[in-house]
């Protein structure tokens, strides 16, 4: 007969088999055999990089990447800034407006995305609410924001900025007020309170909540086929266009697996930042 | 403790096994008796969601109303589009292919593009030669589809026109010519959608570059075409800027509803777009009353949604009557009505009103346009070509 303990780790792995079956099932497969397609010509299955190497050396599908990580790295980078300033005005004021703030900061999220997105259109295109309340004063404002990086960047900033206020708020709420009041007794200023107490030690929040941003923003669709425009493309349409559009899906495979990669440098970056240990952490 | 480890596994063992149940194919509708003796009609359709919405009405209508309510039930198996019409043409080749017989491919209904596509992949032979004694409403139907017209029944018509805003333009163009100097006089205010995100804009640019070419290559999927399409692109690239444009460069839009959207907020004042789509949201308020449509010469193309009848369905007699049904003057107002169809039966004692603009359009001066698989090599030659322009 089997031992007690071999039973419990049969036990323990014929309980834990059917979701590690539809794991496998529904993500691993599909990615290996992406994987796979990607490396496979398209009329004889012969393997070949041309798939990837046409994302490279393509003018026009070089410049989409180039253009993607513009867009994500500037909505990564102010959606952060942003929501820092918001997490801080949150933890360190006080006041009711503070309250009000915290309680409906979270509320843009929950608006589906088609509806944002077009809310945000009505507002800035040519003949949107601002042109119309300029043509009031006889001004013919024109934000020229529709199809281009800047207005994509300030809808993807409806999305972020409270997911990741959200993040780093959880954060900041860890560091208890002892601390500052310990900086503040021995005669620190509030910015070298900040640079040398709160900021090492929200820091991994704001990496985490980046690395979110980053991971979110390299695919999206919503935003970009809406408000985007005709070239340089974010590469969820240019994915889009690969595999609706030509029907070239050896080609889509190769920009996924691109896109997936772009992610995993960030995700990267996550897991360093979180695996190395700060000085005040060792034991 | 022992009677607590025995029930834990029997429910993870019964929930791995429904697990994968449902993971197993689904059972074929067959079309054995329904309720009552009557028996069942699958018809198979896709579009978007209007053409879902027009298809329940129309299936209820049959089912309950019409002089066959009796003998035959309509099911609807819809599948939204996107890229459903693909697979809709895929899984019936693979029913056809396989020599499957007495599926439930009862009745499916194909655009013009599609029904190309379709009968290339399956041969026509796969399908009912239609016996029009079996369907009297056709008698005072004359529009015929121009790909294999003996397999299918057209029963409405859609086509691409050109919506303009009548107060900015009080007469719009009437030929392809007057809208070219239009567009030069007026820079800015004419906009067509990115080919492959929307029809519209797909025969706005296949119109114009096949303009150049004779006319049997409009419903020609052969490859040698392709290398003719250089004149047209070089049209394309000469009106490009005088295109709209946001912000300093010139802008496609995404979606029919892309350039609709413009010309309704006053940012264009006139594109191509779908009949149907600019009359239903008239008449629903969506777009305001100025906005009208007209046609020009050489026109832009328009399609006739036919039904056809797979061989291997089971249910022959019940897709004939639900074809003779479609062609009724109560099923053709119902489309009218709900969804701006153009109607293919005479419309004179058909209620029109609100859609009387529908009249105007003559469905035999339609041009017709099914490129099949050259579509693909379309879109990404004008996207690099075009698109590109900035």
């Amino acid at each position: 007969m089997m031992s007690k303990s071999c039973k419990q780790k049969l036990v323990a792995y014929g309980l834990v088999m059917p979701a590690f079956l539809v794991v496998m099932l529904t993500v691993a497969y599909p990615i290996v055999s992406a994987v796979i397609q990607s490396f496979q010509d398209e009329e004889t299955g012969a393997f070949t990089l041309d798939n990837y190497l046409y994302f490279f050396t393509e003018p026009a599908q070089l410049r989409n990447i180039l253009y993607t990580l513009f867009v994500v790295v500037m909505t990564v980078v102010i959606a952060i800034v942003v929501a820092y300033l918001l997490a801080l005005y949150l933890r360190f004021v006080k006041s009711k407006i503070a309250k009000t703030i915290g309680t409906l900061y979270l509320l843009p999220r929950f608006v589906p995305a088609m509806c944002a997105v077009y809310a945000m259109i009505t507002i800035i295109r040519d003949s949107g609410l601002i042109n119309r309340i300029g043509a009031l004063f006889g001004l013919d404002i024109k934000l020229g924001l529709m199809y281009h990086a800047s207005g994509m960047i300030v809808m993807n900033l409806w999305f972020n900025i409270p997911f990741a206020a959200m993040m780093i708020t959880a954060g900041l709420g860890a560091i208890p007020d002892s601390i500052i009041e310990g900086a503040r007794d021995v005669g620190a200023s509030k910015l070298k309170t900040f640079t040398s107490m709160i900021l090492p030690l929200s820091i991994k929040d704001v990496v985490v909540a980046s690395t979110f941003v980053f991971m979110s923003n390299v695919g999206s669709f919503t935003t970009p086929y809406l408000m985007g425009g005709n070239s340089p493309k974010m590469l969820g349409i240019a994915l889009f266009d690969q595999f609706n559009k030509y029907m070239a899906y050896n080609r889509s495979a190769a920009l996924s697996v691109i896109m997936f990669l772009i992610c995993s440098v960030s995700a990267g970056v996550y897991i360093y930042t979180n695996l190395k240990e700060n000085d005040w952490e060792k034991q | 403790m022992k009677m607590k480890r025995i029930i834990a596994l029997l429910l993870a063992t019964m929930m791995l096994a429904l697990a994968l149940s449902g993971c197993g194919s689904k059972k074929s509708d067959s079309s054995a008796a329904a309720e009552g003796g009557k028996t069942t009609v699958n018809l198979w359709a896709t579009g978007s969601d209007n053409v879902r919405s027009i298809f329940e009405t129309l299936t209820n209508e049959f089912n309950t109303n019409s002089e066959y309510a009796d003998k035959y039930e309509v099911k609807l198996q819809f599948m939204l589009s996107g890229t459903g019409t693909q697979t809709l043409a895929d899984m019936l080749a693979a029913a056809a292919k396989a020599g499957q017989t007495n599926t439930d491919y009862d009745l499916v209904d194909l655009s013009g593009d599609d029904l190309s596509k379709v009968m290339s992949l399956v041969g026509q032979d796969k399908f009912v030669k239609l016996d029009d004694s079996k369907i009297p409403n056709a008698a005072s139907v004359s529009a015929e589809s121009s790909v294999t017209p003996d397999y299918c029944q057209p029963y409405r018509g859609t086509t691409v026109i050109l919506a303009y805003d009548s107060e900015k333009v009080p007469t719009p163009p009437a030929t392809m010519d007057e809208l070219v100097e239009w567009m030069k006089a007026n820079p800015g205010r004419f906009a067509y959608n990115t080919p492959g995100t929307g029809g519209a804009g797909d025969s706005f640019v296949r119109s114009s570059v096949y303009n150049f070419l004779p006319e049997e290559a409009f419903t020609s999927d052969d490859e040698k075409w392709v290398s003719e399409w250089d004149e047209g692109f070089e049209f394309l690239k000469s009106i490009h800027p005088y295109m709209y444009s946001s912000g300093g460069s010139i802008v496609y839009p995404n979606k029919n509803q892309g350039t609709l959207d413009l010309l309704n907020q006053g940012e264009i004042d006139m594109c191509p777009n779908w009949a149907d789509m600019v009359l239903s949201q008239r008449a629903s308020g969506a777009i305001r009353d100025s906005i009208k449509i007209t046609q020009i010469e050489p026109s832009l193309t328009g399609s006739l949604q036919s039904m056809v009848i797979p061989t291997f369905g089971s249910n022959e007699e019940g897709a004939y009557a639900f074809i003779n049904f479609m062609l009724s003057p109560e099923a053709q107002e119902i489309m009218v009505r709900d969804m701006a169809a153009i109607p293919l039966i005479d419309s004179s004692d058909m209620d029109m009103t609100g859609y009387e603009d529908l009249q105007g359009l003559d469905v035999s001066n339609f041009r017709i346009q099914s490129i099949g698989g050259l579509s693909t090599a379309f879109n990404e030659r004008w996207d690099n070509e075009i698109g590109t322009l900035g």
